[in-house]
């Protein structure tokens, strides 16, 4: 009896360290391609600032004394960060690291935490947060619905909240402060802009859909539309498939275009990734660059990398980088100012003629 | 008159069930190609017949490797997952050059397999279960190991991916030479009847004398090996290790390949020529749809009729 509880208490310790000893084993003697160059995206990146887009006139503000709160100094306050989704792409290593670098810089202390794209998760991270003492709430949300708990606990403890880059469907300046994020449709029409000067306005153009039934690829594809149809009539869209934000996917769906359509001029990604494997594809088929203009959204280092290989026409960014903005905006709210509900931030764009200067910037 | 009716009726169906079942997936390709050499523009060229054999190469491989599986009345939920850890392991190792790299992942995928089989075999856990754990674990394995997107410019890679002998892709010939070896496998060595004896039933197997725990555990062995072979494949041709989302919901391309290809889900019997062309079937069936820009929605509803198609034929059979 006593051996078998014995038994059975000394298992999980050895499950748990034969696991991380086939990581560690795995890890200490690997030697991946390019161990020797370091990486310099960090720093160069720092001086990428954040801006507003002009405020719209007449958009709504919300104050401290509408939300219901007490006015508390930044400097003394602790900030809790909640990430959906895993920092496994650029775009979330580049927006987590922005509000870290943020709060640091302010003198700040920061709490954080990472939903690993569990929604459940999510909710109960930002519970923690709040019973740990955060004062102000910076919140990347998985999802736009079911935060009625959050509110709950932070209305409590009259909490202000701050979203970034998606939106929560709530009421403004009384489940949450500000919403800040890029302006998808506003991205697909640059997108748009830069496809119709790379090709001239003529000829037959391709979409690589993001994930289906994501507001980013609905609204990225309705810019574009729109813009091409008021601006160049003379472009068509004659494919449309989703690519799923995925490289490989980008790649395989590129093929099978390019096959069935020889004519093609122009691909437009919703995504950098897709980008990409639209590139390995126009490289496998033997095309040279510039043979099919390219345009992405996103702006991560390795797209504007392809505009200076001559393989992008052009990058719109989405900008990752909600921490001056996002704490700016705490601090204008916690000291009493009006702070705008919906800020829309200022994406930055590459072309061939700023994107060898500009590489620093990208993500 | 009417009992003649009434007697031979059901017989022909059955009879229409059982080729439907038997040669089914080779009208469903004979029809696909005929369909689209009328109706789709450049589809009769050469270089779409390689686009089309690149990119359904790794699906095959996977899904030989799962029919071995299926045939031993199990199922192999965690190639995808193999396939995310051969491409971070290839990305991690490749430092030591494409050779060591392929050695590394052997050695991964092997483990992979071996915890699969050794739960399956010895400690009498159900496949489903113990392949979804290792699904779960396994990609997690590899997004530690490689937690973003990788390029890599290793050319003995990238030749690998894309690089062809005498017109052929490289990636054809792998997985053609695989087929065939399985197929032989299958066919002419005691190995093959074991592995059908055991998904015939395995208690009856097990009372034989044959060697069951050894059996299952190399076919688990196998399909890992054979999925990192995809991953490898994939992540050449695509020349970046993508742990994130290479093989995505591969486990299910490779199952529906199997069983369109006519191979049972109730083991003892394997066929390895059915599912090349349950493969080749459902890869000309997205292109088909992607080239004449339908929406990506109806490609899984034809997948999904596709599927209930080739059940429904194989249960008339069942039934016989």
């Amino acid at each position: 009896m006593q051996r078998t509880t014995h038994r059975r208490l000394s298992a999980r310790p050895v499950v748990v360290s034969l696991a991380a000893a086939v990581a560690l084993t795995a890890t200490s003697c690997a030697k991946s391609e390019d161990d020797a160059a370091t990486d310099t995206s960090s720093s160069a990146s720092a001086d990428a600032e954040q801006k507003v887009a002009e405020p719209k006139p007449g958009s709504k503000t919300c104050t401290i004394d509408t939300f219901g709160g007490k006015k508390v100094d930044l400097k003394n306050a602790t900030v809790g960060f909640s990430q959906s989704e895993k920092e496994a792409n650029p775009f979330r290593i580049a927006e987590t690291q922005s509000i870290k670098d943020e709060a640091e810089k302010r003198g700040v202390k920061l709490l954080t935490a990472n939903a690993q794209s569990q929604f459940s998760k999510q909710i109960s991270d930002v519970q923690d947060l709040l019973a740990k003492g955060a004062d102000l709430l910076v919140i990347a949300p998985l999802n736009s619905d079911g935060w009625e708990p959050v509110f709950k606990a932070a209305a409590a403890k009259k909490v202000p909240i701050v979203t970034i880059d998606r939106k929560i469907n709530a009421t403004p300046c009384k489940d949450y402060v500000s919403f800040i994020a890029s302006d998808f449709v506003e991205q697909g029409r640059r997108a748009a802009d830069q496809m119709i000067e790379a090709t001239g306005g003529k000829g037959e153009v391709a979409i690589l859909l993001g994930s289906a039934g994501n507001n980013v690829t609905t609204e990225r594809t309705k810019g574009f539309k729109d813009q091409i149809a008021k601006e160049a009539p003379g472009l068509k869209v004659v494919f449309e498939q989703t690519g799923d934000f995925a490289r490989e996917k980008g790649q395989q769906v590129t093929e099978q275009l390019i096959q069935s359509k020889p004519g093609i001029k122009g691909i437009y990604a919703e995504n950098d990734e897709m980008g990409l494997g639209a590139v390995a594809a126009l490289k496998g088929a033997g095309k040279k660059p510039g043979d099919v203009e390219i345009i992405t959204v996103d702006g991560t280092r390795n797209a504007v990398q392809g505009i200076v290989d001559g393989w992008i026409s052009g990058v719109v960014e989405s900008n990752p980088r909600f921490g001056p903005l996002a704490f700016q905006t705490l601090d204008g709210f916690t000291k009493g100012e009006e702070v705008t509900q919906d800020i829309v931030i200022e994406d930055g764009a590459y072309d061939p003629d700023n994107a060898k200067n500009d590489i620093g910037k990208a993500y | 008159m009417a009992e003649a009716t009434l007697r031979t009726l059901p017989l022909d169906k059955a009879r229409v069930l059982h080729w439907l079942q038997r040669y089914g997936v080779y009208a469903g390709v004979a029809a696909l190609l005929v369909v689209n050499t009328v109706i789709t523009p450049y589809f009769l060229t050469v270089e779409n017949f390689r686009t089309q054999a690149v990119q359904v190469a790794p699906v095959i491989i996977v899904a030989l490797g799962m029919a071995l599986v299926i045939g031993t009345e199990g199922v192999d939920l965690s190639v995808g997952a193999v396939m995310a850890l051969a491409a971070s392991v290839t990305a991690l190792y490749l430092g030591y050059g494409l050779l060591p790299a392929l050695l590394a992942v052997a050695l991964f995928a092997a483990g992979v397999g071996l915890a699969g089989g050794a739960l399956v075999a010895f400690v009498g856990v159900q496949p489903i279960v113990a392949t979804l754990a290792l699904m779960v674990g396994g990609r997690g394995l590899a997004l530690v190991l490689l937690p973003q997107l990788k390029d890599l410019r290793n050319p003995a890679l990238a030749s690998l991916g894309s690089g062809d002998l005498l017109g052929f892709p490289y990636l054809i010939l792998i997985a053609a030479a695989l087929a065939l070896l399985l197929g032989f496998v299958m066919r002419r060595t005691t190995f093959g009847r074991q592995l059908l004896a055991i998904g015939d039933s395995r208690p009856a197997a097990q009372l034989a004398g044959l060697p069951v725990r050894r059996v299952l555990i190399t076919v688990y062995v196998v399909s890992a090996l054979l999925a990192a072979v995809a991953g490898v494949l994939a992540t050449a041709r695509l020349q970046a290790s993508d742990p994130t989302s290479l093989g995505n919901l591969m486990e299910l391309s490779a199952i529906t390949a199997v069983v369109v290809g006519g191979t049972p889900l109730t083991g003892g019997r394997v066929n390895i020529a059915g599912t090349v062309a349950g493969a080749v079937l459902i890869q000309l069936l997205t292109a088909t749809l992607i080239k004449h820009d339908l929406p990506p929605s109806w490609t899984q509803i034809a997948q999904a009729i596709v599927i209930v198609a080739a059940v429904y034929a194989a249960r008339g059979r069942g039934k016989r």
